[in-house]
């Protein structure tokens, strides 16, 4: 894990607003997204399709309780 | 308030910029009520003029104010090397404040103070006064304030306070002479930290020594080593499968493990952060308190949640423990974390998360609606904690536990807290489960009743949420905001008590929307302001996402969207409509037919067998753990 990722307490959010058709395309998107800043374990907190695509906020978690903390 | 003639100051303000002076005409307005005289010079002068304007004027105090970062170090060094070149510093102190402005520069540029963006009016009339700031101007107090000390306890509705004397009397009458292995278990812990206690080198503030298995030191006496092993043999015996093994062969439940020597020794510095630096939510003489859970699985992860919430302003912490501990007989030992919701109930952990807490921040140790609620009367008693919680009516309808059982644990929980002088909150969560508001209410006030029977100080939870009842009656068609503040209005009507809405407020209103949920418990924390309750519970942004444990910064979302009512409400207070009057009157009238119910079935555990208090189609059901383990004393 990067010197950075370890001061992150616990979860990491990124959010933002993808131009999609619908909310099955913004989940791919947003999971992707994440995937290509290297977590592959996200999940979708919140997703609201209106207008011209997604609300989004996808979370990873860097360190879950019971884990050995890197900020510890 | 003015000071004494001699000690006024003359001031004088320049805004080194094109327009922003509002940050220093605010600080003339506070200095001129101080009865100083302020003169505040036109935006954008040239720095020749400034200076000729304090060489004529002889002020005690220049304070200059820059927002525009574009050329900052050059102006205002020139203005502070041709004030010394023209000797104007002799008696004339330079300071400097805006959003361009940071201390540090300003120590550099050799100013005699350096205001940063978040500097408060108060300060800066602080430093022409020359003291300190009034513990009002600087925040929060955190001495800590006791929730139930303003409440005289009295039952003001003649009937209804004569139907829970009687119930009172009954339901005592049959717990006082019961038990349970929960009961013997509490007591029995009361005793293995007794002894704990006595080896003075291990004593239980300092849980790195007081390991799982041997929380004894090697230096202990053999009798009290023995001691010791016989009283956690006995506690094995009364304990559950799950817990025995652990007591028998230090098996831990899955996904649990005891933290390292080399994790606890990071303790001190994780409890350090962030002291010193606390944020305030509301003034000092403000209601309601505010307390956040928590409960992340790991004490440490706790601890690093319980230092963001103080840092944020968060009043109070609450213990949150797994909910199979609601099931579970008897308590582990240890500095043991796990990777499920809950943090686990154990001396040692709770320990270390008390020996992090600042000062002034309120805590409550609470059971999880079931077996272990005597034991943790107990730990919240004797490690110190300002709060517990005990549940009968809602652990009966909506935890799962046998009634019976909660009633004799419940009883004996009472009396123990009472011992310990700790207040405790009484919940009304069964409502979300479906039952109605009146009959919740009913059965809070019997366990309430029956606490201030026995010499406690009950707080009552009602609950501010949008609740299957409204869901379905239409109740909050309209607004949040009268039904809500309908239960506070019949319970004040009843009892003069210490009202702590939760838990959380806004209870199924909040989404997974970060800004819609701390926007929502804002709201719903503004009603408890309103209605001058003592303290409430807050919800953190991501409490509706059930994909993982919360957030550290989802807490801070919800912490600073409640600082933020504060700011707006103020004095101000959000009004009721009528309905809420209405809806008052007609809740403290089916409250007493509640009441004259459960008189008609008996006491307190048949008309929580009989769904008196919360019925089957209501959605309330009896729980069966622990069904069957009360006894009568012989």
């Amino acid at each position: 894990m990067s010197e950075i990722k370890k001061k992150i307490l616990d979860a990491l959010d990124v959010e933002t607003f993808f131009v999609c058709e619908n909310e099955e395309e913004a989940r791919g998107l947003a999971l992707g997204l994440m995937a290509e800043m290297g977590f592959s374990q996200a999940d979708v907190v919140f997703l609201e399709t209106k207008g011209p695509g997604a609300r989004v906020r996808v979370r990873t978690y860097v360190h879950r309780p019971g884990n050995r903390y890197g900020w510890l | 308030m003015s000071i004494p003639s001699m000690t006024k100051k003359k001031v004088l303000l320049a805004p080194v910029d094109p327009v922003h002076d509002v940050g220093l005409k605010m600080i003339r307005r506070a200095l001129q009520e101080r009865g100083h005289e302020a003169i505040l010079l036109a935006p954008d002068l040239p720095v020749e003029e400034i200076l000729r304007e304090i060489a004529r004027s002889q002020p005690d105090f220049v304070f200059l104010s820059r927002t525009l970062g574009y050329g900052v170090t050059e102006t205002l060094a020139r203005i502070i090397d041709l004030a010394d070149f023209a000797g104007l510093r002799e008696k004339t102190r330079f300071a400097v404040g805006g959003m361009a402005i940071r201390p540090q520069l300003a120590a550099e540029l050799g100013f005699d103070r350096g205001f940063g963006p978040k500097t408060t009016v108060e300060e800066a009339v602080a430093y022409v006064e020359g003291r300190k700031l009034t513990e009002r101007e600087s925040g929060p107090s955190r001495a800590k304030r006791n929730l139930s000390s303003n409440y005289s306890y009295q039952f003001k509705h003649p009937v209804i306070s004569q139907v829970l004397t009687e119930l009172v009397a009954r339901t005592s009458g049959w717990a006082a002479v019961r038990t349970s292995p929960g009961v013997k278990r509490a007591l029995l812990r009361q005793k293995i930290l007794q002894v704990t206690q006595r080896d003075e080198t291990s004593p239980i503030p300092e849980p790195v020594s007081l390991m799982a298995q041997t929380p004894l030191t090697p230096e202990a006496p053999f009798s009290q080593r023995r001691e010791l092993h016989e009283l956690r043999r006995q506690y094995a015996q009364l304990a559950g499968g799950a817990i025995r093994a652990y007591y028998d062969q230090g098996d831990l439940p899955p996904k649990t493990r005891s933290l390292s020597k080399e994790e606890l020794a990071f303790l001190t510095n994780l409890a350090n952060k962030g002291k010193g630096e606390e944020r305030q939510l509301h003034l000092p003489d403000q209601r309601p308190l505010i307390f956040v859970q928590y409960g992340t699985g790991c004490p440490f992860m706790d601890i690093a949640h319980i230092k963001l919430a103080e840092a944020w302003g968060a009043d109070g912490v609450i213990h949150f423990d797994p909910s199979w501990g609601a099931r579970a007989e008897g308590l582990l030992e240890g500095n043991l974390s796990h990777e499920e919701d809950g943090s686990i109930l154990t001396p040692q952990n709770l320990a270390i998360i008390q020996s992090s807490l600042t000062r002034g921040t309120l805590w409550q140790v609470r059971a999880h609606r079931g077996l272990n609620t005597p034991e943790t009367v107990v730990l919240a008693g004797e490690l110190g904690a300002d709060l517990t919680k005990i549940n009968i009516a809602y652990g009966s309808l909506g935890g799962g536990t046998d009634p019976d059982r909660l009633v004799v644990d419940g009883y004996q929980s009472m009396k123990l807290a009472a011992a310990y002088g700790l207040p405790y909150d009484v919940v009304t969560n069964e409502e979300l489960a479906g039952v109605p508001a009146h009959k919740a209410l009913a059965g809070m006030l019997i366990s309430a009743a029956l606490g201030i029977t026995l010499g406690g100080r009950p707080i009552l939870q009602p609950l501010f949420a949008y609740s299957p009842e409204v869901m379905i009656g239409g109740q909050m068609d309209d607004n949040y905001v009268d039904f809500n503040a309908a239960k506070i209005l019949a319970l004040r009507e009843i009892i003069d008590a210490p009202l702590w809405p939760g838990a959380p407020v806004g209870f199924l209103t909040q989404s997974e929307d970060r800004v819609q949920s701390s926007l929502a418990t804002s709201l719903h924390a503004m009603l408890a302001a309103s209605m001058g309750v003592e303290a409430i519970t807050i919800a953190s942004s991501d409490e509706a996402y059930s994909g993982g444990p919360i957030s550290a910064a989802s807490r801070v979302d919800t912490l600073r969207a409640v600082a933020e009512g504060f700011r707006f409400l103020g004095a101000a207070r959000i009004q009721h409509t009528d309905r809420a009057r209405e809806w008052a009157d007609k809740m403290v009238h089916d409250i007493e037919e509640v009441l004259e119910k459960a008189l008609e079935a008996g006491s307190l555990r048949d008309a929580l067998y009989q769904g008196v208090l919360g019925s089957q189609e209501d959605g309330a059901y009896p729980g069966r753990a622990g069904r069957g383990t009360v006894r009568e004393i012989s």
